[in-house]
């Protein structure tokens, strides 16, 4: 008993599962994604994962598209908040320090240090220059420059 | 949404190189468009270029890897087609960075996988911002259009090894050389020669011009050159056939006219270098004139009258010569060195010493 107990209990869960994924799949073709369709199915082209023809409509194509395309809005959109979330703490930092002054900066600008940051949780490496000369012998010592 | 400009201080301007176009620049950019407006939704509301550059990159890079893992799966199964559930192994590969619910759990289904559910509760709370653009299909692969055979003209092969289902052979006409092509050369061959001819006239006419200036000398001078002119004209040697060997004496190489005219007029008389400033006008122009009359002239006889006269009685040693000169009158009396009886032939000596060195090296 407890041994089909058990068994009903999972194939619920099962079901749940499954109807949940149905049903998520489904609405996927009601939801447009930010990503567009025709670079995700470019993309994907590239790296060898086989779909067949978008145009006549198929409808199980479309699903793993819209699905590789929601994913990757996903996996932005987290960056994003991680960065904008470095962005503030640096903002509040720094008001912190001078409360005489109203809040400096409003603006919320996207930069390289707060993206490296957040993609370093992700296991992505940024490293970016902190500036580029001109000649080689741009911040060299007077003395050495005339050799 | 503008750029930040937190990037660099300074302003300073980009150089004027020509951009090239890579291929994926199209679906580059639609990147950026995109995650830009993802960042918007997010809260930001300027970005930095290369920030932007950077997170585009990355999601393109991710949509690679997804799609890479998810043919990976699909191949491991027997299938060249991938579905969903190659996907979602896919996204679950990924995710294992970051960790989602039940990723220690090897044998889970995968519809009830932490990376499904966090997907789903995605797709319900995020609102629905569809993409800026509308953008067509791409990448566009243009429609080859074949040539057509010989059967579709209806001519028939030349060769009669050739099979009519072939494509044809193009006209005549877009290989042939026309008899007109051939005149346009010649003609514009002719009209270089003329232009040519013309310049020349007028450098001639600018020397004619320097010596009218110069006014004093020898009026045989201008009646020299005006007769050389008559000739310059008539027999242009650069039109010409070209030379035989040995049909014409190649001469030695000369000293520098100038310097030959100064050795020649060191020793005679003093006075001429005074007063009279056109000859020495005249003996700046003289050895100019003789280098165009060297060009121009035909005649060898004169050049080498000219050469006999002006031949000077050092040759290039005059440095050295001089030196030599002056010491035997120094040390002859002293004689401190033994050895040093004659210099000069020492000079040689030492010089001859050198050589020998560089001839045993």
């Amino acid at each position: 008993m407890n041994h089909n107990n058990n068994f009903q209990q999972s194939s619920d869960g099962r079901h749940d599962d499954d109807a949940a994924l149905t049903e998520f799949l489904s609405s996927l073709m009601g939801y447009t994604p930010t990503i567009p369709d025709e670079l995700v199915e470019h993309y994907l082209a590239k790296s060898g994962f086989q779909c067949p023809d978008v145009r006549l409509n198929c409808c199980l194509c479309f699903c793993r598209i819209r699905l590789v395309a929601v994913a990757t809005q996903k996996f932005v959109a987290e960056v994003a908040t991680d960065a904008l979330q470095q962005c503030k703490a640096r903002q509040a930092a720094v008001v912190k320090d001078k409360r005489d002054k109203q809040q400096k900066d409003k603006r919320l600008i996207l930069t390289m240090e707060d993206l490296s940051k957040a993609l370093r949780e992700y296991g992505v490496n940024v490293k970016h220059q902190e500036y580029f000369a001109d000649n080689p012998s741009t911040g060299m010592d007077p003395a050495s420059k005339e050799e | 949404m503008s750029d930040g400009g937190g990037e660099s201080g300074s302003k300073h301007q980009q150089p004027h190189t020509k951009r090239k176009f890579s291929g994926d620049d199209f679906s580059q950019a639609i990147a950026k468009v995109a995650v830009a407006q993802i960042c918007e939704r997010v809260g930001f509301q300027t970005f930095q270029q290369s920030a932007l550059g950077k997170l585009a990159d990355i999601a393109v890079r991710y949509i690679n890897s997804v799609g890479k893992a998810a043919n990976f799966y699909a191949n491991l199964s027997g299938r060249a087609e991938g579905n969903v559930f190659d996907i979602f192994q896919g996204l679950e590969d990924l995710g294992l960075d970051q960790g989602f619910s039940g990723a220690s759990d090897i044998n889970h289904c995968l519809a009830s996988s932490g990376i499904v559910r966090e997907l789903i509760q995605y797709a319900n709370e995020a609102t629905d911002v569809p993409f800026a653009y509308a953008i067509p299909h791409f990448p566009v692969v243009k429609d080859r259009k074949p040539k057509s055979s010989f059967l579709q003209i209806g001519e028939e092969p030349p060769i009669e090894d050739i099979p009519a289902w072939l494509p044809a052979f193009p006209d005549p006409q877009t290989y042939f050389e026309s008899p007109s092509q051939n005149e346009r050369a010649s003609d514009s061959y002719t009209e270089k020669i003329e232009l040519g001819k013309q310049q020349r006239k007028m450098e001639m006419s600018m020397v004619n011009l320097q010596r009218q200036f110069s006014e004093s000398g020898p009026s045989s001078f201008v009646h020299g050159d005006s007769s050389k002119e008559k000739k310059t004209v008539e027999s242009n040697p650069f039109l010409s056939a070209p030379l035989h060997f040995e049909e014409k004496e190649v001469s030695s190489v000369v000293l520098p006219a100038k310097l030959s005219k100064e050795v020649a007029l060191q020793n005679p008389v003093a006075k001429k270098h005074v007063v009279d400033n056109h000859i020495s006008v005249m003996e700046t122009f003289a050895p100019a004139l003789e280098a165009m009359k060297n060009r121009f002239c035909e005649s060898r006889e004169e050049q080498k009258n000219i050469q006999l006269d002006q031949r000077p009685p050092v040759q290039f040693k005059i440095g050295v010569g001089k030196k030599s000169l002056v010491k035997p009158l120094k040390s002859s009396p002293q004689n401190m060195d033994g050895g040093k009886i004659d210099p000069w032939f020492c000079k040689e000596n030492e010089n001859d010493e050198r050589k020998g060195d560089l001839k045993i090296f």
